[in-house]
């Protein structure tokens, strides 16, 4: 694992991606500080922190898009492959090489509330909650792309594909507040849902039957469910998109209540995470 | 020691490796051999680990490679078709990496790259970015990475694929040395490199096992199924040398011809493998005719392996057609004219000579043996297409089945 941390520690500074993340992080953070904390005088880093969500969508593609994408493409990854290296090293040590850059400017961050002492009283639990809500938040989408990383050869697909799921899980609140949810319109949902996953399975199995046959078993038993327990699905796809709703998770921690359901909630993201890439990394060796 | 069981691997309908089952000694190099898609390539990545079989078992050296990988692993240095290696390091760093992840201890590693840098001559760009080597280079980087942890068992495929011929000739030194302490496996489509390297050939055909053995044992059960070819360059007129010949052995008028410097060349297929040298000489001096050069053709390995995987399903049959015995007689001389020029033009031809007289000295012999290796390689590739075509010609298609 120490090798592979290593390396890749140092190939974020060989290339310019990590003086780039580290940029990137500090200008957004430093301009939301300078506007809310500074400008209009707001007492804690509540606004700066829940404002830098944007630099997510340039630092996590950065950082993750390369990390097994171009390794699959330039075929080095035949050399840890076949090294007495477990698997599950290799990809923790690659993830905790791109959360050590990120890590870089979140420290720098922590001076913040620092600076904001000289003009009076500031609560420094609350502001360190914030920042370590953001640095959690951030290692989740690193966890993620690190996965999406690991399904492509194409390390611009990874880094597109990346930034969606950026966007998306945060913009989730704004955009299930456009869905009804009435129980059928749960049910019609569900029933996507299952499309989705039979698309999923063709992907992955391309054998048309047995997707088909995927679907058509998640569908029916919606259907059924439906007819037995309507009452079930009455806001159901709400619930459902929660599970991607990382902004409201944040906005929690950042109003102070650093609670261990938000806790749970990122540092699940990045357990599923790396347990996904360890996966789709073997998978190929069978494939 | 490694063994292979029953080694199988299917890509969706395709079956890339199909129930192989091999064992290689320790101390020995073996010489990986098989037509394009044989199935090489995927064999090595499923010994190494790379890949995983569809079914069968990889045993390396008395552990499973899917159910003990890290100890299976540890005694193998792999060598992959496309070297892996990080274009954003430089070589000196790369190779501290490799030791460290191929987990050399650490009061060793300085040691290990230092080796590794002297074995493979790269000290000239150890400080170098390998986004800047040479194709060459970085093979001899990706050799490198292999060495370094100082395993038992060496997995190289295509070892020698864009190095220069003088790089070629040390490699293949290199792997002779290493084959004294390890145990070699190497994948090629140059057929002279491994009969020269090898002490072992493995010959496999559409995933599919077709023979394993030494190079010189194959080469003497080829001789004796097919027989060999006795080249012979003479003084005199057509007729004589034609009298002279037959009085020995069976000749057709057609396997003689004439050089432009009016020297008769005769090309005769001698059957089974006795050796008539002797015998034509005299006949020819008895003649009046001056003997400038006589060679007997030793079944090449790249007949053998044409005869072994040319034929469809990769059997070993002994094909007494006299259709095809015509097209290989008419192939052979195709060959030789063009392995005649290919020596022309690489100069090669004096150093031979050179060689042949100076016999005492080991090292001439031997750097000009390995530009003679070089040159062979060269027809080897010239006269491949070549034959195809002719023998393709004379044998109305024949060969295509």
């Amino acid at each position: 694992m120490g090798a592979i941390y290593k390396k890749e520690l140092k190939s974020y500074f060989t290339n310019m991606s990590g003086a780039v993340v580290i940029a990137v992080m500090l200008l957004v953070t430093g301009l939301m500080f300078r506007t809310y904390n500074m400008y209009y005088g707001t007492l804690t880093l509540h606004y700066t922190i829940s404002g830098s969500w944007l630099a997510f969508l340039i630092v996590v593609p950065i950082l993750s898009m390369r990390v097994f994408a171009e390794e699959k493409k330039q075929r080095t990854d035949q050399l840890w492959m076949t090294a007495p290296v477990k698997l599950p090293e290799v990809v923790l040590g690659k993830y905790l090489a791109m959360v050590t850059v990120y890590a870089i400017p979140c420290a720098v961050v922590c001076i913040y509330p620092l600076v904001m002492l000289k003009f009076g009283d500031e609560s420094l639990k609350w502001d360190y909650c914030c920042i370590f809500g953001f640095f959690l938040i951030g290692a989740a989408y690193l966890a993620i792309g690190m996965f999406i990383s690991s399904c492509t050869e194409s390390a611009i697909i990874s880094a597109i594909l990346s930034l969606l799921f950026v966007l998306m899980t945060q913009l989730m609140s704004n955009i299930f507040n456009f869905i009804s949810s009435t129980t059928f319109s749960s049910l019609v949902f569900l029933v996507v849902l299952a499309a989705i996953v039979g698309l999923l399975v063709y992907y992955m199995t391309k054998n048309f039957y047995v997707s088909l046959g995927v679907f058509g078993a998640l569908a029916v038993i919606c259907i059924i469910a439906y007819k037995v327990k309507s009452s079930w699905f009455d806001g159901r796809s709400e619930s459902i998109m929660r599970i991607f709703d990382f902004n409201t998770h944040l906005s929690d921690i950042t109003n102070g209540s650093l609670s261990i359901s938000n806790l749970l909630f990122f540092i699940s993201y990045i357990v599923i995470g790396i347990i996904l890439t360890v996966q789709s990394i073997q998978k190929r060796r069978w494939s | 020691m490694i063994e292979v069981k029953h080694l199988t691997k299917t890509y969706g309908d395709h079956c890339a490796v199909d129930d192989l089952s091999f064992t290689v000694e320790d101390g020995q190099i073996y010489g990986f051999l098989g037509p394009n898609g044989a199935g090489k390539s995927t064999t090595m990545n499923i010994m190494t680990g790379y890949l995983a079989p569809t079914s069968g078992d990889v045993i390396i050296n008395g552990h499973d490679i899917l159910e003990e990988p890290e100890e299976a692993k540890r005694t193998i240095g792999y060598l992959p078709e496309i070297p892996p290696v990080y274009t954003d390091m430089t070589v000196a760093e790369y190779l501290r990496f490799c030791a460290e992840l191929k987990k050399v201890p650490r009061a060793e590693r300085k040691d290990a790259v230092r080796n590794a840098i002297d074995e493979l001559e790269l000290g000239e760009v150890k400080n170098r970015l390998i986004r800047n080597l040479s194709k060459g280079f970085r093979q001899r980087v990706g050799f490198a990475q292999a060495i370094i942890a100082n395993p038992e068992t060496l997995i190289l495929d295509e070892p020698t694929v864009g190095l220069d011929p003088k790089q070629i000739i040390e490699i293949r030194r290199l792997i002779r040395r290493l084959g004294e302490k390890h145990t070699v496996i190497l994948s090629s489509h140059i057929l002279s490199e491994v009969s020269e390297v090898c002490d072992q050939v493995l010959i496999i055909n559409h995933g599919k096992f077709v023979a394993c053995d030494s190079p010189d044992h194959l080469a003497t059960s080829e001789q004796k199924q097919k027989g060999s070819i006795l080249h012979v360059t003479a003084q005199g007129a057509k007729q004589d040398v034609l009298a002279a010949l037959r009085s020995v052995v069976q000749v057709r008028e057609s396997d003689l011809a004439e050089d432009e410097e009016g020297n008769t060349v005769a090309t005769i297929r001698v059957p089974g493998g006795s050796d008539i040298r002797g015998r034509v000489s005299q006949a020819l001096f008895a003649k009046n005719c001056v003997v400038l050069s006589m060679s007997v053709e030793k079944a090449s390995l790249e007949n053998i392996f044409l005869e072994l995987t040319g034929s469809g399903n990769g059997a070993a049959s002994v094909d007494g057609d006299t259709k095809k015995s015509v097209g290989k007689m008419a192939s052979d001389l195709v060959h030789d004219e063009l392995g005649i020029q290919s020596y022309t033009e690489e100069g090669a031809a004096d150093d031979e000579e050179r060689a042949a007289e100076d016999a005492a000295s080991e090292e001439t012999a031997d750097a000009s043996d390995g530009v003679r290796q070089n040159a062979d390689s060269i027809h080897a590739q010239l006269s491949g297409n070549e034959k195809e075509e002719t023998s393709g010609d004379v044998t109305d298609g024949e060969d295509k089945k």
